[in-house]
């Protein structure tokens, strides 16, 4: 049985959602408040020490990595095949899940903690190193620096989503695939921080938005201010 | 055809090199010279305008990212398979290779940059340097650029880079004495991609990785040396790196494969 830890359909834990709703995978759901902080407490870095969600329960071992879960996901249970139909729409499926996790999602966090002004119950003294200073800093606040660079690599990434599903309507190859469900719920949120998605991307948006699986996992997205995945330190 | 644009076999240029040696999958190789800035050319620009190395292309297809190329290496050619068939190990490969090219690898280039790299710009005249990274089209490489020239790297970030270095020794050695490889039982793509970076590992860490304190990790070097394939890959270089990986072979008493 899988037993999926998540934030509710927001960021990454939506894009676990939306995979297993498309998949018809039956699941356990364990949703953890992450505007209350409850994936810093104990009992939630027991299961994951860098306190993030989602973690999935499989195999007798807690999987985390989002972009990996979506592939693991799709390896293991094949139908309806989502990781790209022929090599090259898989190149574009890793190409994408990466630059999601390592561009999109770190940028996107600071955009938004900036916007929502931080949140009050982090409590970062539990994590490693690394994701507590990466909190301590955002509790600290952002600098504007920081937050206008933030927004134009969230710009950018607007552009390369409209420049790549310009061609067939999806991000990777002909077909909907992972690199759709990894990207959306971060693109999604772009309108309520005013980066402006080109048509193509708009486009896209409401293509994937109107999926059924989508609109049952993931039809009402709230913002919630969060700390994503670390931002590249050496360029 | 397939055309690879690498500079030395190691870091992320080693990534696609060491794989297509593993495959013998034959390829034509373009040396793109980093310490000339050659991936900032025109000529390399033209290929990817990010001038990031290296680059795969395929029959036209133009692949920039080296991890996702190495998984496509591995997808589009026939020759050994460099994957796990098991979807738990599938994703163990990956998520070793996702804590490589985001904590480690970085880290390491951070630290070795600004040993070795950064001597050299203190002699350049400002105003060259200044010409040099208005080339660089990817505004957080020109930022790295920019603090390795100019000597910026704040020393905060050189310390929890050093952390990182060392915090991941622990995780290898535990790693290792899980499986004999770091996808289990049989050499993988997460190998190649550790390898490319840590080859050098015991003549550079010598109080780190050695046979008393890391015996998994020695272990798992003398391995992966002693592969023909990772020999004719970490072969191919023009610069020091075919030498660095000769020496460290001798080193671990690794034979060079015929």
């Amino acid at each position: 049985m899988i037993e999926l830890y998540h934030g509710g359909p927001t960021g990454h834990s939506a894009s676990m959602l939306i995979a297993l709703a498309e998949k018809g995978l039956d699941f356990t759901s364990r949703p953890i408040d992450l505007a209350g902080g409850e994936n810093h407490s104990e009992a939630f870095l027991e299961l994951n020490p860098e306190g993030q969600v989602p973690v999935l329960l499989a195999d007798g071992s807690a999987l985390t990595g989002t972009f990996h879960i979506l592939l693991y996901l799709d390896e293991a249970f094949p139908a309806p095949p989502l990781g790209g139909e022929n090599p090259q729409a898989r190149y574009a499926v890793h190409k994408w899940g990466k630059y999601v996790e390592t561009h999109i999602a770190p940028n996107l966090a600071i955009a938004r903690w900036a916007l929502m002004g931080g949140a009050a119950d982090a409590r970062p003294d539990g994590l490693p190193p690394a994701r507590a200073a990466l909190w301590r800093q955002a509790l600290e606040g952002f600098s504007e620096d920081q937050v206008s660079s933030a927004r134009r690599a969230l710009e950018k990434a607007a552009a390369r989503v409209s420049q790549d599903a310009a061609a067939t309507g999806w991000l990777a190859g002909a077909a909907y695939s992972v690199a759709d469900i990894a990207a959306y719920p971060h693109l999604a949120q772009f309108a309520a921080l005013g980066i402006a998605l080109p048509a193509e991307a708009q486009d896209w948006l409401a293509r994937v938005a109107e999926r059924p699986a989508v609109r049952h996992a993931a039809g009402d997205m709230p913002l919630v201010a969060t700390m994503g995945p670390e931002l590249g330190r050496w360029g | 055809m397939l055309e690879v644009y690498t500079w030395e076999p190691n870091a992320n240029s080693g990534k696609p090199l060491l794989c297509l040696h593993e495959k013998q999958v034959p390829f034509t190789h373009h040396y793109i010279d980093m310490g000339k800035l050659e991936q900032f050319s025109p000529a390399f620009l033209a290929i990817n305008p990010d001038g990031t190395i290296p680059a795969v292309v395929h029959d036209g297809f133009v692949m920039t990212e080296s991890t996702p190329a190495m998984e496509y290496i591995d997808d589009a050619f026939a020759g050994p398979s460099l994957r796990p068939a098991d979807p738990w190990w599938r994703w163990r490969m990956r998520q070793v290779m996702r804590y490589m090219d985001n904590v480690v690898a970085p880290s390491l280039a951070m630290l070795a940059s600004n040993r070795l790299a950064a001597p050299r710009y203190a002699e350049v005249d400002e105003a060259e340097k200044r010409r040099e990274l208005e080339k660089i089209p990817l505004p957080e490489r020109r930022a790295a650029w920019e603090k390795l020239m100019f000597g910026k790297t704040p020393q905060a970030d050189l310390d929890e880079s050093t952390r990182r270095v060392a915090e991941s020794f622990d995780l290898f050695e535990d790693l290792l004495a899980e499986a004999p490889y770091l996808a289990g039982e049989e050499f993988s793509l997460a190998d190649i991609n550790v390898m490319a970076t840590f080859y050098h590992l015991p003549q550079s860490y010598p109080d780190d990785v050695n046979d008393q304190r890391r015996p998994h990790m020695m272990a798992w070097l003398r391995r992966c040396h002693a592969r023909p394939g990772l020999q004719r890959g970490f072969g191919t270089g023009r610069g020091f790196i075919t030498q660095r990986a000769a020496d460290v072979r001798r080193l671990l008493g690794v034979e060079d494969a015929a």
